[in-house]
């Protein structure tokens, strides 16, 4: 059903974030600023519950901007911009909790100086648009059984392994593992089902 | 089920980055051997996670946060040549070719000045980095100094009371702590053995009421020469409430009711 809302890629639209992408890569300032005024909310609101203090979650917002000033030219122009500037926004996050933490080592293993994400976004992320599908992720996660969802806060937000929630949890590891997949799975069904 | 939906179905935990270890070791080389279904699984699942951002509480960043931003990027836009229409060599008089010329030196002069301008930003925001990063340090010795502070009052107050914690094992050196009924409580010891890997140290409070649950104070570690001090602002139960503090080992992230016997228990009297 949803596969029929959506036109075939040759006829596709250009983004209005991929055209500030274009102009971002010949240096244009003002587009700069029109994507920080589109963007930097979400980015902080991210960042600021992550860390849970104002003013070292703005460093990391403005690290994460300027990463986007600087590199520019290694951000493919097709792909979603937002998805990328939320990763690289939550790995830097994390990575500033490392400091608190040996859990970020875990972390380290795998962390990656430019995020490969989300290299293709779903057809259905262009059948609503941003402020309802917000609104859907919080609906949708929010209708989870409160253990279930408190499993995947902490993944997200806290960047803990599944040994580590069940141990947070009390709750036996396999439980939790059915939990953050089943999760993220009925979030993708929900999010396909509003398209 | 084959090995291939065994894979597939830890693409979501991988994307949201959840997967232990070994889990994330085999994933990466199945990932590694080209397989292409699972490839597009994992960008779709780490578009997917990107998605659990709009659980966090709405919040705007400061005004100045965008200032500083943009100052930053225009101080780094590199200069560019200044585009002049073209004009056909018949129709110029010699006198205009003179004004050409004085422009092109001038241009040529301004292309210098902007560049050693550049050159005099840049250094101007190696200096702002360096002392942005000075700032922070002396945030963070600032912060420690005022922790520090609040401990030696709690630990020279007339009104606190030193509670004594004497370990389970006796090769274990003993912990002490100081409760003051305002300030909070401070805990600290010496040549305490570091927790396990990816473990804690974490303190409770033990209810006089029967049936009363432990309440989770603080989490923390030792350092390198086993020296730690910890403290609470504010404890969830009051002193005259209370039958005992205690110390467990618990998982990093600490436990929300212990999960194993204490490793340090002192009476509250």
């Amino acid at each position: 059903m949803f596969l029929a809302a959506f036109s075939p890629k040759g006829s596709e639209q250009v983004s209005p974030d991929a055209t500030l992408m274009q102009q971002l890569l010949r240096k244009d300032v003002g587009a700069f600023e029109e994507l920080y005024e589109r963007h930097s909310r979400i980015v902080y609101s991210l960042v600021l519950r992550i860390l849970r203090q104002g003013s070292t979650a703005e460093e990391v917002v403005q690290d994460v901007f300027l990463q986007l000033w600087r590199n520019s030219s290694q951000y493919d122009v097709r792909r979603p911009l937002v998805p990328w500037l939320l990763t690289l926004a939550r790995n830097r996050a994390l990575d500033h909790l490392r400091l608190k933490s040996e859990r970020q080592r875990r972390r380290e293993e795998q962390s990656e100086e430019l995020p490969q994400i989300a290299a293709a976004a779903p057809e259905y992320e262009r059948a609503l648009d941003e402020k309802r599908r917000a609104e859907r992720v919080r609906v949708l996660i929010g209708s989870l059984p409160a253990a279930q969802k408190k499993a995947i806060e902490l993944a997200y937000f806290e960047g803990l392994s599944h040994s580590e929630i069940a141990a947070s949890l009390h709750e036996p590891l396999g439980t939790v593992k059915s939990w953050i997949r089943n999760g993220l799975l009925r979030l993708k069904e929900g999010l396909r089902a509003s398209s | 089920m084959n090995s291939h939906d065994q894979f597939r179905e830890l693409i979501e935990a991988y994307a949201i980055g959840s997967l232990d270890a070994a889990d994330r070791a085999q994933l990466e080389a199945h990932l590694a051997s080209g397989c292409a279904d699972c490839a597009n699984a994992l960008e779709e699942a780490r578009w997917l996670v990107s998605q659990l951002a709009y659980l966090a509480p709405d919040a705007a960043p400061s005004d100045m946060l965008k200032g500083r931003l943009l100052q930053t990027v225009r101080a780094e836009i590199p200069g560019g040549p200044e585009r002049l229409s073209p004009v056909r060599a018949a129709t110029v008089p010699w006198w205009l070719w003179a004004g050409v010329a004085a422009l092109l030196v001038f241009s040529v002069y301004s292309a210098w000045n902007e560049q050693r301008m550049h050159s005099e930003v840049a250094n101007l925001q190696r200096q702002a980095e360096t002392q942005r990063a000075e700032r922070q340090k002396v945030e963070q010795e600032l912060a420690t100094a005022k922790v520090q502070a609040h401990e030696a009052m709690i630990w020279g107050d007339p009104k606190s009371v030193k509670i004594m914690l004497p370990a389970k094992d006796p090769k274990m050196p003993q912990l002490e702590a100081m409760w003051h009924p305002e300030m909070g409580i401070c805990v600290r010891g010496w040549k305490v053995p570091s927790p396990g890997e990816r473990r804690v140290l974490q303190l409770w409070l033990i209810p006089k009421k029967p049936g009363g649950k432990p309440m989770p104070l603080v989490t923390f570690w030792p350092d390198a020469s086993g020296t730690f001090s910890a403290m609470v602002e504010n404890p969830p139960g009051a002193m005259s409430d209370t039958q005992a503090l205690a110390v467990t080992e618990e998982p990093i992230g600490g436990s929300q009711q212990p999960t194993g016997t204490p490793m340090w228990m002192g009476g509250v009297s």
